[in-house]
């Protein structure tokens, strides 16, 4: 098993630098609303980088996993059922967005400190905070993109259902990074990774259980 | 007839907390006080409190007020008795203390309203006044250490007086118990949908999704009550509490719920699909709800860690309507969602004859 998801996330890799249209979308997206924002607040410092911070992040997570089972042609699908267990394909998925995201989130972060300064204090917590937010958003848009690739218009469908669901997720991460930025002094830090960490692996857990009924159609 | 035990129950329960819940009067209790310049008193002065009390029979029996104060974390109390009461009517009446110039503490410590009435029973403002020693620590002998104060009992069936919530807490049979039976209808439902994901059986999905829409309204009605609710303890219908944000979330999620079965035309594909997503739900909303918020300060009592039936907020009489009412709701819930549940059947099979 192992070894077809280490293939799955090569497979994904490889698609992703063949079709260079992918990749590069999504880092657009991700820039130019960065430079936007800059535009318009002129100066981002404390609680407006942090909103803007993650809220650039959500929208370009969602618009990166969106492809993720929605660009699996139903040919495709059919071959990867006859072949592989469906868990590898599904933590496949999860183990390259999680990557993805977080490279995103990184990329983020970069462009932002060009253009407003690195408000960021405590930058190991601040990228736990990012790694941890990229597994827990990897986690439920997988899952959520391969319901919603079973429906018919998805892709509206998959924004209705996975704000609410990372919305809980996003609440924590807002948290640890106002910590992380200096805007608050946490006094329950561990706790709260240790929650955003127990809700990650509940989520995955599920995921997996749920993900072989999906997947036979 | 055996099938409809359920019903006759639940409307035999619903009437009994609606007659219960609204006619059992609250217990006598302390509003408030007024006094004249400052709450706060110098040790040796006397301090005259007008006390504004609710449901008490101040002219009716014998009253004795004291003052009360906790001196340290403890159990032991020094108290001091009033020195003159002067009854106005029935629910106002003024006390006189006279603080004794030395104290038995050296800060300003808060002092509790103890009123004791034949009828009423006794009565407790907590916070009443602040006394300020000056600093004349001494052995205190005028006040009272651990006495034992000769309390009356309160009369039977009563439900607690709670300062801000006074009439409102007959709202516990609604806000809280609908709360209840909507977690018991969602984990229902939740079941329902794991089966009708295995079975790929529309007929399950018909029964998840009927006691979800079901759930779904009862946490609207919640809401509303709720909202109620805090208008008139909180001031505002709406607060930035953790609670009420975590349950909008909820809510949002169930919503996608409806949403996400509406976009699915083929009845097994959708009985399969939205159940995984019911069950995924479910999961998700037990953190926002049951672990988040205990995390956090809330207005909600037992905010920081505790849950929120404290033996203080629910007493024997309050659950004696309040246990019931889960119940009531409960199967007043199931009752609508099976008759909505053969509605889909319905609809269903008469899709296929007419085929």
């Amino acid at each position: 098993m192992l070894g077809q998801i280490f293939q799955l996330i090569k497979k994904d890799f490889t698609i992703d630098f063949r079709q260079g249209f992918a990749l590069t979308s999504v880092f657009l997206f991700a820039v130019t609303t960065v430079f936007m924002c800059y535009k318009i607040f002129g100066d981002l410092q404390g609680q407006a980088w942090n909103a803007v911070f993650w809220i650039i992040f959500l929208f370009a997570a969602l618009n990166a996993i969106l492809r993720s089972f929605v660009q699996e042609s139903g040919g495709r699908e059919l071959y990867y059922f006859s072949l592989l267990n469906p868990i590898a394909v599904l933590l496949s998925k999860i183990i390259y967005n999680t990557l993805f995201l977080f490279v995103l989130g990184t990329l983020t972060f970069l462009v932002m400190a060009l253009f407003t300064g690195n408000s960021v204090r405590e930058i190991p917590l601040f990228f736990m905070t990012l790694s941890l937010g990229s597994m827990g958003l990897s986690i439920a848009f997988t899952f959520v993109t391969a319901i919603g690739s079973k429906s018919n218009n998805n892709a509206t469908l998959i924004a209705i259902l996975a704000f609410p669901i990372s919305l809980g997720i996003m609440l924590l991460l807002i948290k640890l990074s106002a910590d992380a930025l200096g805007l608050i002094n946490d006094t329950s830090l561990q706790t709260d990774v240790i929650m955003l960490l127990a809700i990650n692996a509940v989520l995955l857990g599920l995921s997996i259980i749920l993900f072989p009924l999906l997947w036979k159609n | 007839m055996k099938q409809n035990w359920y019903k006759i129950l639940a409307v035999i329960l619903m009437i009994y907390i609606i007659i219960a819940g609204m006619l059992i009067p609250i217990g006598p209790g302390i509003v408030g006080v007024s006094h004249g310049n400052s709450s706060s008193i110098v040790a040796g002065e006397s301090i005259t409190l007008k006390v504004n009390g609710y449901n008490a029979h101040y002219t009716s029996g014998e009253n004795k007020a004291f003052l009360a104060v906790k001196v340290k974390d403890d159990d032991s109390r020094y108290t001091i008795a009033a020195n003159n009461i002067q009854v106005i009517d029935d629910q106002q009446m003024e006390v006189t203390f006279t603080i004794p110039s030395t104290s038995p503490f050296n800060e300003t410590k808060e002092a509790g309203l103890f009123i004791d009435n034949e009828l009423d029973g006794f009565a407790i403002l907590p916070s009443a006044v602040f006394i300020n020693p000056i600093g004349k620590i001494q052995d205190g002998a005028k006040w009272q250490r651990d006495q034992a104060l000769n309390l009356h009992a309160r009369p039977g069936l009563r439900f607690p007086f709670r300062n801000i919530l006074i009439e409102t807490i007959r709202n516990t049979h609604y806000h809280v118990s609908i709360w209840m039976a909507m977690f018991i209808l969602l984990t229902t439902a939740a079941v329902y949908s794991l089966l009708a994901a295995l079975k790929e059986d529309p007929i399950y999905d018909f029964r998840a999704s009927s006691i979800t829409s079901i759930a779904f309204i009862f946490g609207l009605m919640g809401l509303a009550t709720g909202s109620l609710w805090a208008k008139y303890t909180w001031g505002a219908f709406w607060t930035n509490d953790i609670k009420l944000n975590m349950t909008a979330l909820s809510m949002m999620i169930y919503a996608a719920y409806f949403i996400l079965r509406s976009s699915i035309p083929d009845e097994e594909k959708r009985a399969k699909v939205s159940g995984i997503y019911n069950v995924f739900a479910f999961v998700a909303m037990i953190p926002l709800l049951f672990v988040i918020p205990r995390l956090q300060d809330s207005l909600h009592p037992g905010n920081g860690g505790n849950p929120a039936f404290g033996g203080e907020d629910l007493d024997n009489t309050l659950r004696m309507v309040f246990y019931p009412a889960i119940i009531a709701w409960t199967l007043l819930g199931f009752w609508i969602a099976n008759l909505y549940y053969r509605f889909k059947k319905l609809n269903y099979k008469y899709l296929f004859e007419s085929v």
